[in-house]
């Protein structure tokens, strides 16, 4: 059965004839009785039904008012609510209750948003299968097939949009693939915006100068209408841009110049996911567009290696405030500051994080910074360039989303950390460059979904909506 | 060789990357910090406008370059007084870079750069550093914005150090960018003998615990050259009881900071503009104001050049200048007020809490009014600002109007002169010695009442 979209349901919501308080707690049971899928580090309960029971008011006052109004909406644990505990996946933030809202999640309420609770992920979003848990944290396993993974690191929030048979939409985070991966694997939409066009305040960072805050919806039309509603200026972000975005429904591709980035159709990527993809860049000709190859040389190469250099090396400065000083996981007072800082951290952080805390500060010791660091700043200007040149011949570069299908968890514990980070070679290169791109479903292999990737210009999210309209609907 | 890396807190209303006060209404610690002085997770940073200005003005009024694009960066290390582990300053591009500031002597002391950087938290040990076994936090004092202002290694005296945070005290109280009374001043301080390594002292607070460490760190070191002894690289502490340094840590490499870009912060473009309009907007400094002084008030060059040695002191003798006359306001400024402050230890700018203005004017308008002596003047300026004293009060208290008194001086006078007819016949004679010698005695006799000005005119008019 298709669920209502998100525009359907708060219009609905509005006249009264959904009753908020009972929807929300039938969703809540759904995801209590879900458990076992690990979609959510918390469930927000208290705070939803709280938020119901106020919209419910503003009906009966005549004042219901809001594009979200009353729409369940999931946050990845990274990204503050307050008074509902955010941990970013990490034990070390066991306890850490903000004192105040990201503003993508003030924006969301205002809107009329229900907050139903915090998605699972990657600890602080180092990972693509989201098996890279904080201790304690357990995987979220794909609603498609439980043998296997979601994708990472926002593979909570793709878990629950795909589950759920119920209109959601949930808001995401993305620093070098984290929402596309998810999207492709779960088979849903994730919207990832331009760099800085949504506000990061409230976010625990991963990489500040990538991490991006987007949406994940079973519609392009609802993960657009989410990242409409938290796109914008923030103050209280110096990074945001003064932009708001605000699509027109539109779903065409005459015409577009559409470039087919070669180097991600080769080694690598598994036939049948080039296939299905392929089958899709057919359907966007037949529907008008101009379909050209381009190479990618530059960032099919360097993309990777500068990516994980820079978002180590700032992920390294951004977990050196866990110490069990402020907030988070304490340890028993003894011993000097700095033993007591190493204990804490040694006991609470994943293994994953350990070893990007490791690699990344020994990206900017002086010595290295040259060599590792400051070298890699420099290529990613010259990435961008490369993205700048093929967008003044191209509307839209398309490539599959991941090289393959969700693998299964056995398959992923056998990969070697280099190996995991080789799977987002087709993601990283957008994400480096802080370009808008969207991952929708293209079609299925051994019934799992297979995701394609559209990047457009920054600011052109516009397109992306156009262009990944007319693939939806072509399915 | 002296380097000084100056700490100066500005004086702005809120904090460098929130909007907490940098002066909270209560001492409760911990009552002025939000989720970003305080680094929870999730909370981002943003710049203080007033701040940078400020940092552009010291940096202009100390002659250097302005970096027109510049950015932030973290300074990463592990400390408890730090909000995040990290901190956030400037690295590779300062605001300002290649200035100077020039000493009395015409040298010039070479500022390498000024950067904007966000102090600390205080950590405070309740029952002394070394005895307590534990220590609080108070984050009031954590993002209050500092520049830091490096200096060459080109003073060659503790003196010449200490003229030039003088100097640079100066601009600062002309730039009305430094609280004075509660904002604070701190160097690390390198020193060493030419040809040997050199040793840092970490951390000093205020222009006199300078001179002192450094006097004492130049007397330890030019006695070890002196033994054939080797100066280790390391970095003292002042122990500001004893005036002394004493070894913190040994020093064989730089520390590292793993300085990266702070991606919280977009980087900066100054427009020529922006800085042409700050660089109009510097008030006249000492130098030039001392110069006007001199000529405007027909003022000796030195008294100018004491006055105009902070705006304080130069606001209030134009105040009382207008108020009465240019060498009565002189005479107070730069001869009373200063060595009372002088005296108490304190700068100018410290007594200013101490002083109220409108019952100063109507004490120097008696002056002015040749109704009391200097004497007179001295001492209830002292019970005015020691104690607090309403001075006209004192001076009727203390009877200390001259109409009460000049006919007795006449007459302590005559009584000198007729009992040392040798010494009138010497001063006659030229011999100024016995002039001196006359007054010293009616000053005795008047048992220290009368004032030695008054006596000597007196003497003057007869014996002429």
């Amino acid at each position: 059965m298709k669920t209502q979209s998100v525009s359907e349901f708060a219009a609905q919501a509005k006249t009264g004839n959904i009753d908020l308080e009972e929807n929300t707690h039938k969703i809540l049971d759904k995801i209590l009785k879900a458990e076992n899928c690990n979609f959510f580090n918390s469930v927000s309960k208290d705070l939803a039904l709280h938020q119901a029971r106020e919209l419910k008011a503003k009906i009966k006052a005549g004042k219901q008012v809001g594009r979200l109004f009353g729409v369940p909406v999931s946050v990845k644990d990274c990204i503050c609510v307050k008074g509902v505990e955010s941990r970013a996946g990490s034990k070390i933030l066991e306890g850490y209750f903000p004192t105040f809202d990201a503003t993508v999640v003030l924006k969301a309420k205002a809107e009329g948003a229900i907050i139903i609770g915090k998605t699972s992920q990657d600890e602080f979003g180092f990972g693509t299968f989201s098996t890279n848990t904080g201790l304690g944290f357990k995987a979220p396993r794909n609603p498609l097939d439980s043998e296997r993974s979601c994708g990472g690191s926002s593979g909570g929030s793709a878990g629950i949009t795909a589950f759920a048979d119920f209109t959601h939409v949930s808001i995401a985070e993305s620093t070098g693939g984290s929402i596309a991966c998810p999207a492709s694997f779960c088979g849903v939409a994730g919207f990832t915006p331009t760099y800085g066009l949504v506000s990061r305040f409230g976010l625990i960072d991963y990489a500040n100068s990538l991490d991006k805050i987007g949406s994940m919806g079973k519609t392009v039309a609802d993960s657009a209408l989410l990242l409409e509603t938290i796109s914008g200026h923030d103050e209280k972000d110096s990074t945001s841009l003064n932009e708001k975005i605000s699509f027109s429904p539109e779903a065409s591709a005459k015409g577009m110049k559409i470039g087919v980035i070669k180097e991600f159709f080769g080694e690598g990527i598994n036939p049948d996911v080039s296939k299905i993809a392929w089958a899709s860049i057919k359907k966007l000709e037949k529907s008008g567009a101009k379909i050209r190859e381009i190479s990618l040389p530059l960032n099919a190469k360097y993309a990777i290696p500068a990516y994980y250099l820079i978002a180590m090396a700032e992920s390294s400065t951004n977990l050196a405030k866990y110490c069990g000083m402020r907030y988070g996981a304490h340890e028993n007072l003894s011993g000097s500051f700095n033993e007591y800082f190493s204990k804490v951290r040694s006991n609470n952080f994943g293994e994953e994080a350990k070893r990007r805390i490791l690699l990344g500060t020994f990206a900017r010791m002086s010595g290295f910074r040259d060599a590792y660091y400051l070298r890699a700043m420099k290529a990613r200007t010259k990435l961008i360039n490369e993205f700048k040149l093929a967008f003044k011949e191209f509307d839209v570069l398309v490539n599959p989303t991941m090289p393959v299908i969700a693998p299964k968890f056995f398959e992923i514990e056998k990969l070697s950390p280099i190996e995991q980070y080789a799977m987002d070679l087709c993601t990283v290169p957008s994400n480096i460059a802080g370009l808008p791109h969207i991952s929708i479903n293209a079609g299925f292999s051994q019934k799992m979904p297979v995701g394609i990737m559209l990047t457009a210009g920054h600011l052109k999210e516009q397109i992306l909506f156009k262009v990944a309209s007319v693939l939806e609907e072509s399915q | 060789m002296i380097g000084l890396e100056c700490h100066v807190q500005l004086d702005t209303y809120s904090k460098l990357f929130c909007s907490c006060p940098t002066k909270p209404e209560t001492e409760e610690p911990n009552s002025a910090c939000c989720e970003i002085c305080l680094g929870m997770p999730g909370s981002k940073p943003v710049l203080n406008k007033k701040a940078l200005d400020y940092a552009l003005k010291v940096a202009l009024a100390l002659n250097c370059k302005i970096n027109e694009k510049f950015f932030f960066s973290r300074k990463t290390y592990f400390y408890p007084d730090m909000s995040k582990n990290f901190q956030i300053t400037q690295y590779e591009i300062p605001i300002g870079s290649q200035g100077f500031i020039e000493l009395s002597s015409g040298k010039k002391i070479c500022i390498r750069r000024v950067h904007l950087e966000e102090d600390p938290a205080a950590l405070v040990h309740e029952s002394g550093l070394l005895s307590s076994s534990y220590c609080l936090v108070n984050y009031n004092r954590s993002g209050i914005p500092l520049i830091e202002i490096v200096t060459e290694p080109d003073m060659a005296s503790p003196q010449e150090a200490r003229e030039f945070l003088d100097q640079l005290t100066m601009i600062l109280s002309y730039l009305d960018v430094f609280d004075f009374e509660n904002g604070t001043l701190k160097a690390d301080c390198n020193l060493s003998v030419v040809g040997n390594e050199r040793a840092e002292i970490k951390n000093v607070t205020g222009k006199r615990n300078v001179e002192k460490a450094l006097e004492f760190e130049a007397k330890r070191q030019l006695e070890l050259v002196k033994q054939g002894k080797q100066i280790v690289r390391e970095t003292r502490g002042f122990d500001e009881k004893n005036l002394s340094t004493k070894s913190l840590r040994k020093k064989e490499t730089e520390e590292d900071y793993g300085y990266i870009f702070e991606g919280d912060l977009v980087a900066f473009e100054l427009t020529k503009k922006k800085i042409d309009a700050i660089r109009k907007s510097l008030p006249e400094l000492h130098s030039d104001k001392a110069k006007r002084l001199a000529k405007e008030f027909g003022i000796s060059e030195y008294d100018a050049k004491v006055i105009s040695g902070s705006k304080f002191l130069s606001d209030l003798f134009e105040e009382f200048a207008k108020a009465s006359s240019a060498k009565t306001a002189n005479f107070f400024v730069s001869g009373v007020f200063v060595s009372i402050a002088h005296y108490e230890n304190k700068e100018p700018e410290e007594m200013a809490p101490r002083l109220n203005v409108s019952q100063l004017k109507e004490l120097l308008a008696l002056f002015e009014q040749n109704r009391i002596n200097e004497k007179a003047l001295k001492e209830a300026a002292i019970a005015h600002i020691t104690k607090g004293k309403n001075p006209l009060d004192f001076i009727k208290e203390n009877c200390l109007f001259k109409e009460a008194s000049s006919g007795e001086v006449e007459k302590i006078v005559e009584k000198v002169l007729s009992a040392n007819p040798k010494a009138v016949a010497d001063l006659k004679a030229g011999n100024e010695k016995s002039l001196n010698f006359l007054v010293g005695l009616a000053m005795r006799e008047s048992k220290g009442k009368a004032e030695p000005r008054e006596i000597k005119r007196i003497i003057e008019e007869k014996t002429k």
